[in-house]
């Protein structure tokens, strides 16, 4: 059942994406969510609820920022929990798919 | 469906939750709405990207509903928690529900009956002794001890038996998330 494989991996690697960005620049929902819905095909209003539950977590901290535009918008910054959470499953993950692509390679 | 639209199914399937968490969830979808018109896409393009309101909300519901039940075991955080999960339409209600009926006087019945076998075991424990009873006084005053022992032992067993078949159907009914499922699953 590849789509059920499919479905278990983009599951596992939502999280680790969302940390992935915010490790790079401090981001806001739209954002985060159009990006990963191109790459990775996660639909959009997964992000918020994602978010919370980051936020509730501990490894996410948001802040209003001034818009020219509307309202203020939220931004979201890794924590320093965050930070090594991320660092933690950035590490676990390269070690694992480094591990699955020997042996898919292999397999040829 | 409109932006408008969106929201207003949105909001009123959120009723019923903390004012604030309902600010704030509604906040974010009209943020969201707001980006996705800058970025040139249409109302009904962004709605149709953000997926059903009404399951939306649903899900919210019974997550939120699912979290207090984590945080507090009580008979009412149980109750809504069971109504979520049948609301999510996981399981067919008229299968479930005379099933769930029947589990739930079972328990009410097992504890009725712990809590008579106590006072049962309290009067043999205080008034036994009066009664002249086979082997003496201090026979009864221990049986007495024994039957309340028991039964509080047995309540025990019941409430985590109880607490054990609502975290199954808690875990049953999140199986059963289609737009939160990928959100709300903690990675392990």
């Amino acid at each position: 059942m590849p789509e059920a494989i499919e479905i278990q991996l983009k599951k596992g690697a939502l999280e680790l994406c969302v940390l992935a960005l915010l490790s790079k620049h401090d981001s806001y929902a739209y954002e985060i969510a159009s990006r990963l819905a191109d790459a990775i095909g996660m639909g959009e209003g997964t992000i918020y609820p994602l978010m919370r539950r980051l936020q509730s977590d501990g490894l996410v901290e948001t802040y209003l920022v001034e818009s020219s535009a509307g309202p203020p918008r939220k931004y979201y910054r890794l924590s320093e929990a965050g930070k090594k959470n991320f660092t933690s499953q950035q590490a676990a993950w390269k070690s694992f798919s480094g591990a699955v692509d020997s042996i898919l390679g292999g397999a040829q | 469906m409109t932006r408008q639209a969106f929201m207003a199914r949105l909001r009123e399937g959120l009723r019923g939750l903390p004012p604030q968490s309902v600010a704030d969830i509604v906040d974010d979808y009209e943020a969201h709405f707001t980006d996705g018109e800058a970025a040139g896409r249409t109302e009904a393009e962004v709605a149709a990207a953000l997926g059903d309101p009404d399951r939306l909300a649903r899900e919210i519901r019974a997550e939120s509903t699912m979290t207090r039940w984590r945080e507090e075991r009580s008979p009412s955080s149980a109750a809504a928690a069971v109504f979520a999960v049948l609301g999510l339409g996981a399981i067919d209600i008229l299968v479930l529900l005379p099933i769930l009926m029947g589990i739930a006087g079972a328990i009410i019945g097992l504890a009725v009956a712990v809590i008579v076998c106590f006072f049962a075991g309290a009067v043999v424990f205080a008034a036994g002794p009066f009664t002249d009873p086979p082997g003496g006084p201090v026979t009864a005053i221990l049986s007495g001890i024994g039957i309340m022992a028991g039964s509080a032992s047995g309540g025990a067993l019941l409430t985590i038996v109880s607490i054990g078949l609502m975290n199954a159907l808690v875990w049953y009914g999140r199986l059963h998330y289609r737009l939160l499922k990928p959100a709300l699953e903690p990675q392990a």
